[in-house]
């Protein structure tokens, strides 16, 4: 197994200047997380954290996986940090599980990172006064964009056969890579269904997950400067992949 | 270890049948993102028992285990003990003991070459060390590594 090496220096090369705007925006959603551990049990955080979200967020709903008894959740670690639970606004949604609480952008409505950075100032300090973070996890940022064409002839990333590309099977791809302290998975798929407004449409998925673990991560004390870096890295990384073809498509601004 | 983790699944899409995760096979366990190399450096030097302990400290205790007033494993804490496995080179035969402990930390113990034991707890903001050998004891800040290593091979 040793050969499986992290590459020492990052293999995708992000672009000097990065468009302020594209269009359309491929973006289906954005997440910003934290992970954490904390001093309470699940049944008291939903009540703890309405309380000081209530006013903004007045929707709130069970998610599916709040239905399996917390003993079963417990024993499966693929379920411990997903939500449970949803808190709906205008423009956000908040997402909150026994260790993990995150800010997501409504589907296919993605407001710009401004609008973002400003819900996640307010959001980060309504945590802290709920009180139930006691020391942070992970801190990671997330975008998942939609193509509706099969998008690795539009990348610099394929998937190889005899050195030659493998185009046009059904292809998923998943890798993690390092950059500084950063960890990232992207993961690229052409089998992908996408709900829109227009109904579920086949099609292609960038998804990119950046995160910062511990000692780097803590949400009250560097948590809106963590989630900027990863931000920052996810849309190099996100321009870094697109070949000036696929770019094209997407009409860029750049100022 | 059977458990076979998929990847974070999203509200956002859904893969189309034919690359859907097939059934969990038994006998895999596939490692979270990024968590490959700990997940080697764990088995090489604490062996299968050892990380499967330290698989359960981290998934399988909640807020007020043991008398209910325990914390969960502190992420520092357990950030720290994998630098200190990474780096530290246990006597040649030896594989270490690992706790969790009653204030979210996590604890190695070994016998030296002497037959003396070693302890080290690491915590949410240091790494607490005895040796039986030498009676000395003491509490090192996460970022010294170098000079807790010192102690220990003095």
């Amino acid at each position: 197994m040793k050969d499986i090496a992290v590459p020492e220096a990052f293999p995708i090369s992000i672009p000097e200047r990065l468009p302020v705007r594209i269009e359309p925006c491929p973006i289906v959603e954005a997440i910003f997380e934290a992970r954490f551990v904390g001093p309470e049990s699940w049944v008291t955080l939903p009540g703890l954290f309405y309380a000081q979200v209530r006013d903004k967020y007045t929707e709130q709903k069970n998610l599916p996986l709040a239905q399996i008894p917390e003993e079963f959740r417990r024993r499966d670690p693929a379920l411990q940090h997903l939500p449970l639970m949803q808190f709906l606004s205008k423009d956000f949604l908040i997402q909150l599980g026994p260790r993990v609480v995150s800010l997501v952008t409504k589907p296919n409505a993605y407001p710009g990172w401004l609008a973002i950075r400003e819900e996640l100032d307010w959001v980060v300090q309504r945590i802290k006064a709920a009180g139930f973070v006691g020391e942070t996890e992970r801190l990671g940022v997330r975008y998942v964009d939609f193509f509706e064409s099969d998008v690795f002839s539009g990348l610099r990333l394929h998937l190889a056969v005899n050195d030659q590309p493998l185009l046009g099977a059904q292809t998923d791809v998943t890798t993690v890579l390092r950059r500084g302290s950063l960890a990232i998975r992207l993961r690229v798929t052409n089998g992908a269904i996408v709900g829109t407004a227009q109904g579920p449409k086949p099609g292609s998925v960038l998804d990119v997950d950046a995160w910062f673990g511990p000692p780097e991560a803590d949400l009250f004390e560097n948590g809106l400067v963590r989630f900027g870096e990863a931000h920052d890295t996810i849309k190099g990384l996100f321009f870094g992949l697109l070949k000036p073809e696929l770019l094209a498509t997407l009409h860029p601004a750049y100022v | 270890m059977t458990a076979l983790m998929p990847p974070p699944p999203s509200s956002g899409y859904a893969l189309v049948n034919d690359l859907r995760e097939p059934a969990a096979v038994a006998n895999i366990h596939r490692t979270a993102p990024d968590e490959w190399a700990r997940e080697e450096l764990l088995l090489a030097k604490l062996g299968a028992r050892g990380w499967v302990r330290v698989h359960h400290f981290r998934n399988y205790y909640g807020p007020g285990w043991g008398e209910h007033v325990g914390p969960m494993l502190s992420p520092r804490a357990l950030s720290a003990f994998f630098q200190f496995v990474d780096v530290f080179t246990f006597p040649c035969g030896v594989v270490p003991s690992v706790f969790f402990t009653d204030r979210g930390g996590i604890e190695l113990c070994w016998e030296d070459e002497s037959h003396k034991s070693v302890q080290i707890e690491f915590t949410r903001t240091a790494a607490e060390f005895y040796r039986e050998a030498t009676g000395e004891e003491g509490a090192l800040a996460h970022g010294a590594l170098q000079q807790l290593l010192l102690r220990l091979s003095s």
